[in-house]
């Protein structure tokens, strides 16, 4: 979901270690490394990489720069092909029933559980092939001035994701600012036993 | 610094809940008025909508209660059998400036967030990033105000006088 709609979702994230120098200097190639990568000729399932905070479909970052004032912006792209379960369904029978002829037609009454799984994989595939992946994508605003990530949605999915793939892109830990995590940052690390010793309060 | 994970993760709802029901608490007790690191003040309170969560596995029940404030009462009595606040929409002012916001105990996830309005059309000669820039300013405002009265409530939390600021909880829990 976009940052700047009237409504967003947040989880926010600390860089857990120091951002090297050298890094800044690199942000755009780390993230055409690792670019999304469109599929509506293909069949894949699913891809996902970066692309433009100000267009989803620019992974070149024509229309603008990740940089904004002491912000970094990219966005999370994210295309999922699904096959509506009643479409493969009946695509299935269609395609069992025609295997079962050809079967009898060979003197033969069974197909094997292997042959139905194989049959379909392939239905599955033929589908794919002509379903359009759904495009989705979700904000990424880096502040360089405190190192807090906010992404924008709050999906544990995508979150897992959003997570792997900027470790990857940027050789950098992000630490969710859950109530414990905010605790410690807030407090410093002096109150680590504290908060790890604090105990559920019965309040009646 | 040695952090083991699954005490972070165990411990984030812990702190999580007692702060949201503190903080219903607190801001009914005071009127909202809370004060930023830098002492500026704000408003802030839960509005409207209130989830409520008690017992542990398959024993473990939840309220949602939606009205105005006044009629809480369900969210009220949840708190009183034990329960504690899971989820709760916030709403936070300063001057003329309105944000409200869905937090959740266990993980801090902010959802929902409504910053004031800020108008998209770009004037001529305007840098083009400015709208991106206010927005982020009001974004991040509004966490300033949510990490004031978390560190306002960890102070009471760890400090000796939770004892008593328990006590104060469970006098306004039967009010």
């Amino acid at each position: 979901m976009g940052f700047l709609a009237a409504s967003t979702s947040i989880t926010r994230y600390r860089i857990v270690e120091e951002v090297p120098q050298e890094l800044w200097a690199e942000i755009l190639d780390r993230l055409l490394r690792n670019v999304f990568k469109d599929i509506d000729e293909g069949a894949e399932e699913r891809s996902f990489g970066w692309t433009c905070f100000d267009n989803m479909l620019d992974t070149a970052w024509q229309t603008a720069p990740p940089e904004k004032g002491e912000y970094l912006t990219f966005s999370l792209r994210l295309d999922t092909r699904r096959i509506p379960a009643a479409v493969l369904k009946k695509h299935c029978q269609i395609a069992l029933e025609q295997a079962l002829e050809h079967m009898k037609e060979q003197g033969k009454k069974f197909l094997s559980k292997e042959q139905k799984t194989e049959i379909k994989e392939q239905v599955t595939l033929r589908l794919r092939a002509r379903t359009l992946p759904i495009p989705a994508y979700f904000d990424v605003v880096w502040d360089t001035s405190k190192n807090l990530v906010y992404l924008g949605t709050t999906q544990a999915k995508i979150q897992e994701l959003f997570e792997e793939l900027f470790s990857q892109t940027f050789d950098l830990n992000l630490e969710p600012q859950n109530p414990f995590f905010k605790a410690l940052n807030l407090l410093g690390e002096e109150r680590l036993k504290d908060l790890e010793e604090a105990e559920s309060t019965v309040f009646v | 610094m040695e952090i083991d994970l699954y005490t972070a993760e165990a411990q984030a709802p812990v702190l999580g809940q007692d702060f949201l029901t503190w903080l219903w608490f607190k801001s009914e007790k005071t009127g909202g008025v809370f004060y930023t690191e830098k002492r500026e003040a704000f408003v802030l309170f839960l509005e409207q909508r209130v989830s409520v969560q008690g017992g542990e596995g398959e024993s473990k029940e939840t309220a949602v209660v939606s009205g105005p404030m006044s009629e809480m009462r369900e969210a009220r009595i949840g708190l009183r059998n034990g329960k504690k606040v899971h989820q709760a929409k916030i709403r936070m002012e300063q001057d003329e400036n309105a944000w409200q916001v869905q937090l959740s105990a266990p993980d801090f996830a902010l959802s929902g967030l409504k910053t004031p309005k800020v108008d998209m059309k770009l004037e001529e000669g305007e840098d083009p990033d400015a709208r991106f820039l206010e927005k982020m300013y009001l974004v991040e405002k509004s966490l300033e105000f949510l990490d004031s009265v978390y560190l306002d409530f960890l102070r009471v939390r760890l400090g000796d006088g939770w004892k008593n600021e328990v006590a104060r909880v469970r006098a306004w829990m039967e009010e």
